[in-house]
């Protein structure tokens, strides 16, 4: 697989086993596959992701609801409620040990202390019978071994450093007695509290009103810079994405569907759901049109579309489409890796086709 | 927070209200009427009848009866006069402020026709530490177990272990209790000899007239054989507690099962997993402190039962206390006895319901007492 | 998949597959059921509820018809080892005793127990039924109209349960009944003191319906308030009502056992479930185990039935339940 030296890098290979070569990749996700064993079947949430992140760096991963993002980010912090998930196979490379074989209690140290998550729902997020000073310092006290002093006055400044007032004052309240964005601050805290290597973002602003979530996108870019933690950021706002990482991966129906740096993928779209996704958002120079959708819906996890599980709802599609599915690969010319047959030699010109088609009726509709 | 229970002291009044005049209500139902009620007692002296005639105002309309027993009206008044106590000052308040000393609201419970002129609240007094000792041990006993099931059950939620605690559960729930006495009488003492059938002591300790659970002479012999004395009263309690805790156990076990389950269930478990905290702790810090609640906030729910007892384990076991007591003043026609009774264990209720609520609000932080 | 007609109704895309393929000529129909049959449907695949519900039927129809198919009346005299003639249905039999016989009195252990099973029953079904409708009745008022009206109901009703059940049914029994009375008589008492928590539940579930956006619309298009009640909001409160009156049962069952087993029921002569295990007390000492053992367990059956149909109950009318 080619590897640039001095920007974010996808692998597809499970061809490649042990440590990633290249010390500056912090995180490595090979082949990964979840499933959750259900009454009515089994759901393949996650089946076959693959992505690195390297030191430092920004990955956001996008994706509509349901298409195992999540589930992807509580997989390599290994949070699943294991009775009905399963974590069937892959491999998860952080900072040179495979995350999958270590022992669970090694695992936690891992947790917390290495990598940190900052969940969605603030509100919910935090235990409502101690203090925000408690729940912050027990983390702290876990992790870096010092007294409950010590702890409380690191939790001060933490507290500090995500930009809360008074933070003496804070620390005894309750996490009722505060606002939904002063809490995700608190949980931002919480999360760099113990200087972790990275800091996974579950959909950190989406229960958030919308002037709070600039804030707070703001704050979690500010502190990745000044802690030099690497950032896995989980949205399915285009533009949160859009504002806060360098590289970003699109996901749909447990899989990486493009990936690259950020400019590229939103710019120039290669994959026909990131192209959808981005026609869909309403624009100016669109007024007076009928709002461009992907037609069809998510499909449903008990009955997923044979080959290419985009192909119900693709412009573009033909049969080659239902009968295999399509691998990960590089563009030529680019730093984007994209999972089409449109990009294999044979149909380079199946794309050309249909956009002058699309363009035709398009300005038709205008009429 | 005072304001929280001022308030809600102030609206139990009407409650306490209406609870009076409905226990009065029964003595009114009582063939003969309340005269015949208090002082039926053939055993009675003509002067001690008289006397509680008075007290009680025998002879005088209901609603000045029901205010008689209520300690609000002053027998020795006449006409408005007798909401006046003999100082000058308002009947109902206490005696040491110069109020009256006869009824409820003085702790004047009357005198039982049935044991010899004897205080309702000397007869209670008497009966009450046996059953205070009985279901304060079972008491601690099944919330412990409670607990300890709940959690169990919980967490191990859907394997083998919860399968077999439910169906404990399920079984033990459906026993009635004093069916269940009757079952370890069976087992154990009719058919296996170890435990006693009944009682409080064992009349063969010491055969003196006056050796009963709380007389001198229990106590005497008590310092000088203690083992033995507390062996016996240990083989007494045993059967009664475990009657008593298999019932209860099985009620308060679900409870804190479906509340631990909730709580597990809750984001901040997940947070405190993110954070790296052992799974123990998760659960008896995180998890549990959210769970115990509502399952703290129901003791106070059950801190009547410390003062009624079980009726029906009481009876089984023939344990002199408080059950006991109750159901043998039914049927001997003690209306004194089973009116204060009534008394004591509505005040309870109601106090008990104030207590629940209390240290629900001191115990979540959520709650402000608006 | 289920016949029915000339249809075949079945319930997953699957099986709809299945039976098209083998038969393509079908017509295919989509069938909605309402909220009723839903949840009669989830109720029948709960496996605790048939336990439950097979348990207590048979325990009904023990109580109901075992008393006919018995050889002696309930409370009669035959000494043991001798054949004899039989009143109903007329016919010759040696007999046994197979759960035994009392002391002293020898009445046949398993007659008194299924003439017990049947006369508890009755009456708790019917006190419960009774006591469910008061307490319907009560509590839907006193939630919808709120007010003066519901504080006065509720602090007779906080009033009344602030005394413990127990002694409201003793002391109600002794003076009343005097400890011989008819299973009608004891039958009222515990309807008049059983409706209280049902009048509770329903005016709880009556304050939050009457916030629904239906019941604004039905004043507006000028519904009269009783109507409103009945028609339109006791129908949607059923499910925990009906919950709730399934456990009053077993509630029923167990007081009455109690009631009787200390002498405040139902005249000793009558077998009651309780009414037997008065007299079995004193037997116990003597070794005579099984006059108390049997009817217990049929309590427990019973009661465990109930719990388990209760169970399923909830989990059926679960408004929040798929399929």
């Amino acid at each position: 697989m080619k590897q640039k030296p001095d920007q974010a890098d996808y692998q597809t290979g499970s061809t490649v086993s042990g440590p990633p070569t290249d010390p500056e990749i912090l995180l490595e996700v090979r082949d990964l596959h979840t499933y959750f064993h259900v009454m009515d079947g089994t759901v393949k949430a996650v089946d076959g992701v693959d992505f690195s992140l390297k030191r430092g760096e920004t990955l956001g991963i996008v994706g509509e609801s349901g298409c195992g993002k999540s589930v992807t980010a509580l997989t390599i912090m290994q949070l699943l409620d294991i009775p009905p998930g399963e974590i069937v196979s892959g491999e998860i490379w952080f900072d040179g040990r495979d995350l999958l074989s270590l022992p669970p209690e090694e695992m936690r140290h891992v947790r917390g202390a290495d990598i940190a998550m900052i969940f969605q729902e603030p509100m919910t997020s935090l235990n409502p019978v101690f203090t925000i000073g408690d729940q912050i310092s027990e983390a702290i006290i876990l992790h870096q071994h010092v007294g409950k002093k010590e702890a409380m006055a690191r939790a001060i400044d933490s507290l500090k450093a995500v930009g809360i007032n008074a933070p003496e004052r804070r620390v005894k309240q309750y996490p009722h007695e505060m606002s939904g964005g002063i809490r995700q601050r608190v949980m931002i805290a919480m999360a760099l509290s113990c200087n972790p290597k990275l800091v996974i973002a579950d959909e950190p602003t989406t229960a958030l009103d919308v002037t709070i979530q600039a804030q707070i996108l703001e704050l979690i870019k500010k502190l990745q810079v000044d802690t030099g933690a690497a950032l896995l950021l989980i949205t399915h706002d285009l533009a949160v994405v859009a504002e806060t990482v360098q590289n970003v991966a699109v996901m749909y129906a447990g899989r990486v569907v493009e990936a690259g740096p950020v400019e590229d993928v939103l710019l120039r779209p290669q994959h026909p759901y990131t192209l959808g996704l981005l026609n869909s958002i309403p624009a100016l120079h669109k007024r007076g049109r009928q709002l461009d959708v992907i037609k069809g819906v998510v499909p449903n996890p008990f009955r997923m579309p044979p080959g290419c599980k985009f192909a119900p709802r693709c412009p573009y599609a033909w049969d080659r489409c239902s009968q295999g599915e399509p691998s990960l690969v590089e563009i030529p010319g680019r730093k984007v890796l994209s999972r089409c047959y449109l990009h294999t030699f044979e149909a380079a010109s199946r794309r050309a086709d249909f956009d002058r088609a699309a363009v035709a009726t398009v300005s038709g509709g205008t009429r | 927070m005072t304001r929280y229970i001022v308030r809600r002291l102030v609206g139990a009044i009407p409650t306490l209200f209406i609870i009076s005049i409905l226990i009065y209500g029964f003595v009114l139902l009582a063939p003969g009427g309340p005269t015949a009620a208090f002082a039926m007692n053939a055993k009675m002296t003509a002067e001690s009848r008289a006397l509680i005639v008075h007290r009680w105002g025998l002879d005088q309309p209901i609603p000045v009866q029901y205010c008689r027993w209520l300690g609000v009206c002053n027998p020795d008044g006449q006409g408005l006069g007798i909401l006046v106590s003999n100082s000058g000052v308002p009947y109902f308040l206490p005696a040491a402020v110069g109020g009256g000393n006869n009824g409820v609201l003085h702790l004047d419970l009357g005198i039982s026709s049935s044991k010899n002129g004897v205080p309702v609240t000397e007869v209670i007094g008497e009966h009450f530490p046996r059953t205070l000792m009985l279901a304060g041990v079972a008491l601690v006993v099944w919330l412990t177990l409670a607990l300890l099931l709940g959690v169990i059950s919980a967490v191990k939620r859907y394997t083998k272990i919860d399968g077999a605690i439910t169906v404990f559960n399920y079984v033990a729930y459906s026993f009635p209790t004093f069916w269940l006495g009757l079952l370890l009488i069976i087992i154990f003492s009719s058919a296996l000899g170890w435990l006693p059938a009944g009682g409080m002591w064992d009349v063969k300790l010491d055969p003196a007239p006056g050796f009963y659970f709380g007389s001198s002479e229990y106590w005497s012999f008590f310092s000088q054989h203690p083992l033995a004395v507390l062996a016996d009263l240990a083989s007494h309690l045993i059967l009664p507690v475990a009657t008593l805790v298999a019932v209860s156990v099985a009620g308060d076990s679900r409870f804190v099962r479906a509340s631990m389950i909730d709580a597990l269930r809750q984001d901040f478990v997940r947070t405190a997993g993110a954070k790296g905290v052992t799974e123990r702790r998760v659960i008896f810090k995180h998890a549990l402190r959210n769970a115990l609640l509502p399952v703290v906030t129901n003791i106070g729910l059950e801190l009547p039962f410390l003062f009624t007892g079980a009726i029906a384990t009481e009876t089984v076991f023939s344990w002199p206390g408080m059950g006991k007591l109750f159901i043998d003043s039914v049927g001997k026609f003690d209306y004194p006895v089973v009116m204060g009774i009534s008394v004591i264990t509505a005040l309870l209720v109601v106090g008990g319901n104030l207590l629940a609520d209390i240290v629900y609000a001191i115990v979540d932080p959520r709650i402000s007492y608006g | 998949m289920v016949e029915s007609g000339g249809a075949r109704v079945v319930e997953t895309p699957e099986a709809l597959e299945e039976l098209l393929t083998a038969h393509p000529d079908y017509d295919v129909q989509l069938e909605s059921l309402n909220q009723r049959q839903l949840a009669w449907r989830r109720f029948k695949r709960h496996r605790m509820a048939r336990l439950g519900s097979s348990m207590f039927l048979t325990m009904v129809i023990i109580g109901i018809v075992g008393p006919q198919l018995l050889p002696f009346e309930k409370n009669s005299y035959v000494p043991s080892n001798q054949i004899v003639q039989i009143g109903r249905p007329p016919m010759v039999v040696p007999y046994f005793h197979p759960f035994g016989e009392t002391t002293q009195l020898q009445y046949d252990v398993l007659t008194l127990v299924v003439n017990g099973i049947g006369l508890s029953l009755l009456i708790s079904v019917c006190a419960t039924f009774i006591a469910t409708c008061i307490g319907t009745f009560v509590g839907g008022i006193a939630g919808y109209f709120g007010g003066w009206l519901d504080t006065i109901l509720m602090r007779i009703v906080d009033a009344l349960l602030a005394m413990p059940l127990i002694y409201l049914i003793l002391v109600a029994s002794e003076f009343i009944g005097h400890g011989a009375a008819s299973w009608f008589t004891v039958m009222l008492i515990f309807a008049l003191i059983g409706w209280l928590q049902t009048a509770r539940l329903v005016r709880s579930v009556m304050l939050s319906l009457r916030e629904e956006d239906y019941v604004d619309a039905a004043r507006v298009a000028g519904v009269s308030q009783m109507r409103i009640i009945f028609r339109h909001l006791l129908p949607n409160a059923l499910s925990p009502i009906i919950v709730a009156a399934t456990l009053s049962i077993a509630a029923f069952i167990t007081a009455e056992a109690f009631v009787s087993f200390v002498g405040y029921g139902i005249d000793p002569m009558t077998p009651t479930l309780g009414n037997i295990l008065n007299g079995a007390q004193e037997a116990i000492n003597a070794g005579n185990w099984w006059w108390a053992v049997f009817p217990g367990a049929a309590i427990v059956l019973i009661v465990l039935g109930i719990n388990f149909m209760g169970d399923g109950l909830q989990d059926a009318l679960d408004p929040r339940a798929k399929i």
